[in-house]
């Protein structure tokens, strides 16, 4: 069997694994479902309120209602692939770390990296993909059909969206198993929910808002530094702001967010590999 | 063939060397102490293929750390070894498909599932053929009469059911060498004697290589033909049980059985009285004055029947950790140790 087949396959179980295990507690699995679902909906809310007062977020910025949709929806999207798929996965890094059941991914004749990153997925948490998909068609919807200037959207660019939208999510999942695996050293890192709220409350805004006073360097910081300003932003752009001459988002932009979502990894692997070679385990 | 060696092994660790109070607390964030740990110092040796070793020593002794570094789990700080022919800490994946690490204290089976599950996982991770699969689990579950039991979540087995599986997820590739991590603990004796005669029987079909650890004296009379004790990082005896016996007991246990009506007093001259319930005594005798003393006792007195045994391999054992905690003791006694 090839690699990539072999490790299609162990990802297939994981995920099939999770999924069971999450149906087993069906009571939870539904709370958990509907508790996610209720924050995305008051989220909505909350910004259909800053909608009453304003026609778009910042004047000129191309961001009305139904252009934020888009965005959000990327936002929702992107956190729940994170939530269902790392998230899990991350905080259990840590615990195998301190607890020393690390062992037995060490033992395991599969990448390390691989096994700690996929083995656990909470299902749950993909409710919000759902949602997230609703108001993405709410909001091209509106785009599509708007008499001024009706956005034209064709198969390439919902590939490209998908695209970028994975290069998004391997940014976070290549900051977030950094910072689980500094817990090798740390010996303990708790920061892992604080940092999840922190970036995402950075990453969660259009950019321009950061293009104002102070807003400069943190931009600068979250665009070239812990790039996580583009995480969001040049996915949603690409949908809802289509590529054009003109456009806020220029091809450097775009060039630029695959280089950062590959040196992101790279830098993660590089990480991850050091830290797994001062693993000194836990007492039995 | 050689397929395990080890030449002066060695693993040490820093350890925060944390001071009583508050305020030593706070001064920790700024500075601190650390103790350099010798885990594993200077460790040398070789197994045999097929050889069923048994390593011993005290708690803190270092045979998980020196377990830990033969899976590659850790990396050591000086020395070397090879497992069939590869360096472990390399934890290249024809290595990892070749070996199994079972540890009694710890669990690798998804807790909310079904055993079956996390097997399959195995087959899928180690590439086990489908029908070798399914033979080889058959063939454990049935050697280990735990049938139905794979059907039901891992947290509702008992402690003994659950070591059982973790035995058949450790063996489903069939590894050429095992390393067993205090397996029986914490089992009633009836769990620790199915998976003693388990290992037992699977070790002679199969000729694998096992290094137990246990504290368990039951397990390793039961299966190793060999036993190391490692203490304080070092290797202090490499050979059999009978020879540990010899070298670390100098002391016979002598049971006998008084013909009744006959007065016994006076025994403590012939040796130590370690229980009197008349016409029952055991005594404790030098292994040298054994002829001497038994012939004074069935001249002074009559007999019914007489036992002379070796002391129970656990005061042996715990009489060889003493002396190896002892310099004292090791320096009065040099030739004992290898």
């Amino acid at each position: 069997m090839r690699r990539s087949a072999h490790y299609l396959q162990v990802l297939l179980t994981f995920a099939r694994n999770s999924l069971i295990r999450d149906l087993t507690f069906r009571t939870n699995f539904l709370l958990q479902a509907f508790t996610a679902t209720s924050w995305t909906l008051m989220n909505i809310g909350f910004y259909l309120i800053i909608f009453h007062h304003t026609p778009s977020i910042g004047p000129e910025s191309g961001w009305g209602k139904y252009e934020f949709f888009v965005f959000l929806a990327t936002t929702w999207i992107v956190n729940s692939l994170l939530q269902t798929f790392f998230m899990p996965n991350a905080h259990e890094f840590s615990e195998l770390i301190r607890t020393g059941n690390l062992d037995f991914a060490l033992l395991k004749p599969i990448d390390t990296q691989f096994l700690v990153s996929f083995q656990r997925m909470e299902w749950s948490s993909l409710s919000n993909v759902v949602t997230g998909l609703i108001l993405l068609v709410v909001g091209l919807w509106h785009l599509t059909t708007q008499p001024d200037n009706p956005l034209v959207l064709t198969v390439g660019v919902f590939l490209l969206y998908t695209f970028y939208l994975l290069c998004g999510v391997t940014i976070l999942y290549s900051l977030m198993i950094s910072l689980a695996a500094t817990s090798i050293w740390l010996g303990r890192n708790q920061t892992l929910y604080d940092f999840w709220f922190y970036i995402t409350n950075f990453s969660r805004y259009p950019m321009e808002i950061y293009q104002r006073g102070w807003g400069r360097p943190l931009w600068g910081f979250f665009t070239f530094v812990v790039p996580v300003l583009l995480v969001i932003n040049v996915p949603a752009r690409i949908l809802a702001q289509p590529l054009r001459p003109g456009s806020s988002v220029s091809l450097a932009l775009a060039l630029f967010t695959l280089v950062a979502a590959v040196c992101s990894l790279l830098v993660s692997r590089f990480v991850f590999v050091k830290a797994l070679a001062s693993y000194r385990s836990a007492s039995s | 063939m050689a397929i395990i060696e080890l030449q002066g092994l060695a693993k040490s660790y820093r350890v925060y060397q944390k001071q009583e109070g508050l305020l030593a607390s706070f001064r920790g964030l700024l500075r601190r102490q650390y103790q350099e740990i010798h885990a594993v110092r200077c460790v040398d040796l070789t197994v045999q293929q097929g050889e069923f070793v048994a390593f011993l020593g005290p708690n803190g002794a270092g045979k998980t750390t020196t377990l830990k570094l033969l899976s590659g789990v850790i990396s050591p700080s000086g020395g070397g070894a090879r497992v069939m022919g590869h360096v472990p800490w390399r934890r290249e994946n024809s290595y990892r498909r070749r070996f199994a690490l079972v540890m009694g204290q710890k669990n690798q089976l998804w807790w909310d599932l079904p055993a079956q599950e996390s097997f399959r996982l195995h087959q899928q991770i180690y590439r086990i053929a489908p029908e070798s699969f399914q033979r080889t689990l058959d063939e454990l579950t049935d050697l280990l009469n735990v049938g139905s039991l794979v059907r039901q979540p891992v947290r509702e087995l008992s402690l003994g059911e659950r070591m059982k599986m973790e035995l058949i997820a450790a063996m489903l590739h069939s590894p050429d060498v095992l390393f067993l991590d205090e397996p029986t603990i914490g089992l009633d004796v009836v769990a620790q004697h199915k998976i003693q005669q388990f290992l037992k029987f699977y070790q002679q079909q199969r000729k694998i290589t096992i290094l137990l650890t246990s504290h368990y004296m039951k397990d390793v009379a039961a299966l190793c033909q060999r036993v190391v004790i490692i203490a304080e990082g070092h290797i202090q005896y490499d050979g059999s049980l009978v020879g540990i016996i010899d070298r670390f007991s100098g002391e016979k246990v002598v049971t006998l059985q008084f013909a009744e009506d006959q007065a016994i007093d006076s025994l403590d001259q012939y040796g130590t009285v370690l229980d009197a319930q008349p016409p029952k005594v055991r005594l404790r005798i030098g292994r040298s004055e054994v002829p001497k003393v038994l012939a004074a006792i069935l001249n002074r007195f009559t007999i019914d029947d007489i036992a002379v045994e070796d002391p129970p391999l656990e005061d042996v054992i715990a009489k060889a950790f003493l002396q190896v905690d002892d310099p004292a003791g090791l320096e009065s006694h040099p030739d004992r140790l290898a």
